[in-house]
């Protein structure tokens, strides 16, 4: 388990290893779905250097909006 | 010209020296994601670039990028000679898209389901998924064509959707994609939801050129991809039937994915540095269920990049986007003669037109704007004379530069609808809209003083060809 770089969330699981071991693994985060490469700059695996403008947390997950909005349910 | 699959394109586009074939181990990122970019900056004729040998992976996957990525592979497209003129292309595409409609000829024996996996799935076993820009919210399927059908009118052929959608590798076998409100399959997906339902979906990865054409086309909601894509190729365009979704599906297709649209569920998606050269912020939006994966041996993961224009998108959608809103126009106004909205999926449009009275031009420009495609685009509409070719963008300049007046010539529509992804919208989706008509004003709108044009002098068609076969005979002689 791992820490999003983008949104710090925890427990971020591996959903793919490298078919050639030890090359590399592949981590994605419950929270905010950012998945990365073992293998990628610093710049995106290290939440300490990740972009601040693209940095993520719950307040601004909240502000996403629904595209495309939901429908309301057509009545029976 | 048929090509029946993306291999058959790939080879043709081999054989013409148009694929470049990139045999030295690469990592996936920034490898990838940096020849994308790179290639572009290679010209109107760059080739098409396949890559497969990956650190990580055994030898055996494959990715190819910018397919139709130049004028030249884009003619390739057509079955035309690899150095046609652009124009050229343009008025064969309008020629082939009149003979709309062309039946489908269903086939059995689709080359995808020579594998299939409905248990366990993990979609990174098949495709060598890849970060294309460094602040892409994940790695994304950028060129592939989904498939769903209106649940309202399900056994409608022509309002099953062929689209492309922006589609986000979430899990093993889980993705959201990005049907934005003006999109067909936005529109699927509201009646399922108003239904309460799952939206069955199909996607076809590494499928040949024309149909993803057709698919990334803004055609009326009831016209048909498949009987477009038909119409473009010359021949009947080969289809086969999903196994789980019963959707109807591009029979070469390198893999297949079947699944569902999960009903009222959003999830957060993106950003992803988008066709308009600036990232998507991040939203909320839809989830699909992978259930099945069908494959062929070795299948070749086609992609594109995105970024800054010119890319391979802008070379893929440039002409597909100028035709249907000058079919649209001309069935309103047999006056307009060619439209030009190649830029940026059609933010942009230029139109040229012949013109017989006093605010005929802006009443062009406003049509332009109230087509399906202009109802998301359609940003800024420059309408141009007859005399001006609107895909030359010197004389365009000409003609905005001596023939529109700033006081009388430019319309304001406040609060229109566009694109959510326009990064000038405030709020997304909404958008004052303008019109510039830089035609020369006509009866009873008497103004300016617009002498008589310079017409070229009697002998110049002549001298222009005598002037080439001298300058193209010197040109041997330094040889």
């Amino acid at each position: 388990m791992k820490t999003c770089p983008r949104c710090d969330a925890e427990g971020c699981s591996v959903v793919y290893q490298s078919p050639v071991a030890g090359c590399w693994e592949v981590y994605s985060c419950p929270r905010c779905f950012f998945i990365w490469r073992t293998t990628e700059a610093a710049t995106i695996t290290d939440g300490t250097r990740y972009h601040p403008k693209f940095k993520l947390n719950a307040e601004k997950l909240g502000t996403f909006r629904n595209v495309p909005a939901i429908p309301s349910v057509r009545e029976a | 010209m048929a090509y029946n699959d993306l291999r058959a394109f790939l080879q043709r586009l081999k054989d013409e020296g148009q694929l470049l074939h990139v045999e030295q181990q690469v990592n996936l990122e920034p490898d990838l994601g940096g020849a994308g970019r790179a290639v572009t900056r290679l010209g109107d004729n760059a080739p098409a670039l396949l890559f497969d040998n990956f650190y990580g992976y055994e030898r055996g996957k494959a990715v190819v990028l910018n397919v139709v990525g130049s004028w030249a592979n884009h003619a390739l497209m057509l079955g035309l000679p690899k150095n046609t003129p652009v124009k050229e292309q343009f008025f064969e595409f309008v020629r082939r898209w009149n003979t709309y409609p062309v039946s489908v000829q269903y086939m059995e024996d689709a080359p995808f389901y020579e594998h299939e996996i409905t248990d366990e799935i993990n979609l990174f076993d098949i495709l060598p998924f890849f970060r294309l820009n460094d602040h892409d919210g994940g790695f994304y399927i950028d060129k592939a064509c989904v498939i769903s059908k209106d649940l309202d009118d399900p056994d409608h052929f022509g309002k099953e959707n062929v689209g492309v959608y922006r589609i986000q590798v979430k899990g093993k076998d889980h993705l959201g994609i990005q049907p934005v409100p003006m999109h067909d399959m936005a529109i699927h997906l509201r009646v399922a939801e108003e239904r309460g339902v799952n939206l069955p979906v199909a996607i076809a990865i590494g499928c040949e050129p024309v149909i993803t054409t057709m698919a990334g086309t803004p055609l009326l909601y009831d016209q048909s991809e498949y009987e477009m894509a038909g119409a473009i190729q010359g021949e009947p365009y080969r289809i086969a039937r999903g196994k789980q979704t019963g959707l109807d599906l591009p029979w070469g297709a390198e893999v297949v994915l079947e699944g569902e649209v999960i009903a009222r569920k959003r999830e957060p998606e993106g950003p992803f540095g988008e066709f308009t050269g600036t990232y998507s912020g991040g939203r909320n939006a839809p989830a699909i269920k992978v259930n099945a994966v069908y494959y062929r041996t070795n299948p070749i993961f086609e992609t594109l990049y995105l970024g800054i224009p010119w890319t391979e998108l802008d070379y893929m959608i440039g002409l597909n986007t100028c035709l249907p809103i000058y079919q649209q126009l001309k069935s309103a106004f047999p006056e307009v003669v060619a439209v030009n909205a190649m830029y940026t999926h059609g933010l942009i449009a230029i139109i040229s037109t012949k013109t017989y009275y006093g605010g005929f031009a802006k009443a062009v420009g406003l049509r332009a704007m109230t087509t399906p495609h202009g109802l998301g685009y359609c940003k800024i509409i420059i309408v141009v004379d007859a005399d001006i070719d609107p895909f030359d963008l010197k004389q365009v300049m000409w003609a905005l530069s001596t023939r529109f007046a700033p006081g009388k010539d430019l319309i304001m529509i406040p609060n229109a609808s566009i694109l959510p992804l326009d990064p000038s919208a405030e709020p997304a989706g909404i958008t004052h809209k303008i019109v510039i008509d830089a035609t020369v004003p006509v009866e009873p709108d008497v103004r300016g003083d617009f002498a008589q044009t310079i017409d070229p002098p009697a002998a110049t068609e002549q001298w222009e060809q005598t002037l080439r076969s001298l300058w193209n005979e010197s040109l041997g002689k330094d040889k």
